[in-house]
């Protein structure tokens, strides 16, 4: 029996970690699109739609709150990469994402009388929101495992996450 | 934010070229994250753009006509056209509508469906609803009385397969009776020569939105349930036209109306309906 090929050296360059004050300003420029997508945007929208007598099928501050908390623990966990308070922090974000998408489904069907009261419209949305629990799921996943990986080894992300 | 940098901030310490399992396995799943939301995101993206097009495309009636039919019905037939100019189908698409009186007497009902409508493309679904107008029905006053109609409609239908659509719509529209204010009155017997007639006028208006092209027949019928004379003649009345003629009838001798009554039949293309009848004091 012929004795195993030996592994390829697998030494790898070493890590630079950017400074605290540029993961901070990366993490506001990263805030602008964040901020329009989760919270002006759709507020924009449920305004409209109750400036034109609608019901809403979810508040304007449930948006508001839900949208600055995942922008703050995002914010706060990409700050946070090179630390160990990467991992809870990311199933945090990922656990306030499930929590949102959550109240989200316990508002569908959304029920919408047109004004005057003649007819009236159920839309379902839950299953979509369902599909779109897969992604907080993964994102507690992989949280998790980089808590156990950074418990077991607390260097042996970083030369991935932040290459030479 | 308090500062907590992993132990180790130096690039001298040997690392590996090949990350660990564990770290690939995070990163999938973060990566796997990142897919699913971005392909949820198009796809709501799409959907919403999608709606917004059919939307714009609203239904299209075609045709549209009233016309009497067997059975004591008047049927109103014709079709619409729905259109999906977007990228995914309605799926389960149903259709349905309940006709009753003001008293909620049920007239009819209509019901399309279930059907799939794909993306691009634009169906067809012809409709025909019968209402009755049998003088004897519950629904009798169609016939001789402009009134309001109660219409519920309701339809269901799956969009882009993940968003389930309930629309329900009620309304009141407007019947127009084909022989509103319909009245027989009887004249004084008269004539001469051992014949005895008897003056008839019928009076009514055509509030449908069709012509009534036909024949009417009057019949005088004793208190005896005997025929005492009848007459046909040829009507056309187009539609909002106040219809007021006298006929004669020739009695039989021997045959007295006092107590009768006229009994009037509409006949038109196959189709007799019976007008209410009138007494003959």
């Amino acid at each position: 029996m012929s004795a195993p090929a030996s592994a390829a050296p697998r030494i790898a360059p070493g890590y630079r970690i950017p400074s605290l004050g540029y993961r901070i300003l990366v993490a506001a420029l990263r805030l602008i699109p964040a901020f329009f997508l989760l919270i002006a945007l759709p507020i924009a929208v449920l305004e409209f739609a109750s400036s034109k007598g609608i019901a809403l099928p979810i508040s304007t501050a449930a948006v508001a709150v839900g949208g600055l908390a995942l922008l703050a623990l995002g914010a706060a966990r990409y700050i946070a990469k090179p630390t160990r308070a990467y991992g809870p922090l990311s199933v945090a974000a990922s656990l306030a994402g499930l929590v949102y998408l959550l109240y989200a489904i316990s508002r569908s069907p959304y029920h919408l009388v047109i004004p005057g009261g003649s007819a009236s419209v159920i839309a379902g949305y839950s299953l979509f929101l369902e599909l779109m629990l897969i992604a907080p799921i993964f994102g507690i996943a992989a949280g998790i495992l980089t808590t156990i990986e950074d418990a077991r080894s607390p260097t042996e992300r970083l030369p991935f996450d932040f290459p030479a | 934010m308090n500062e907590q940098v992993l132990p180790v901030a130096t690039s001298d310490v040997p690392t590996y070229h090949h990350p660990p399992a564990i770290y690939r396995l995070a990163q999938l799943f973060r990566g796997l994250s990142v897919v699913v939301v971005v392909l949820l995101v198009v796809y709501a993206g799409t959907v919403v753009y999608s709606a917004y097009e059919v939307a714009r495309s609203s239904p299209q009636s075609h045709g549209l006509s009233a016309s009497f039919a067997p059975n004591d019905t008047v049927e109103i037939g014709g079709s619409f056209t729905l259109s999906n100019p977007g990228f995914y189908p309605i799926q389960s698409f149903a259709l349905t509508a309940r006709i009753t009186n003001a008293s909620g007497v049920f007239l009819g009902r209509l019901h399309v469906g279930p059907t799939v409508i794909a993306p691009s493309a634009t169906d067809n679904f012809p409709v025909a609803l019968y209402l009755p107008v049998s003088s004897v029905s519950a629904a009798e006053s169609l016939l001789t009385q402009d009134q309001y109609l109660d219409v519920s409609a309701w339809g269901n239908a799956t969009y882009a397969y993940l968003f389930p659509l309930s629309v329900t719509l009620t309304e009141t529209r407007s019947w127009g009776a084909p022989f509103e204010g319909f009245a027989v009155k009887v004249g004084t017997p008269g004539g001469g020569g051992g014949m005895v007639t008897l003056p008839v006028t019928v009076t009514f208006t055509n509030d449908a939105s069709f012509s009534e092209q036909g024949t009417l027949a009057i019949t005088v019928v004793s208190s005896a349930d005997v025929t005492c004379g009848s007459t046909s003649f040829p009507i056309d009345v187009p539609p909002g036209n106040l219809y007021d003629q006298t006929e004669t009838l020739s009695l039989s001798s021997g045959c007295s109306p006092a107590g009768g009554q006229v009994v009037t039949t509409y006949t038109s293309g196959g189709t007799t309906l019976v007008l209410p009848p009138e007494a003959i004091p």
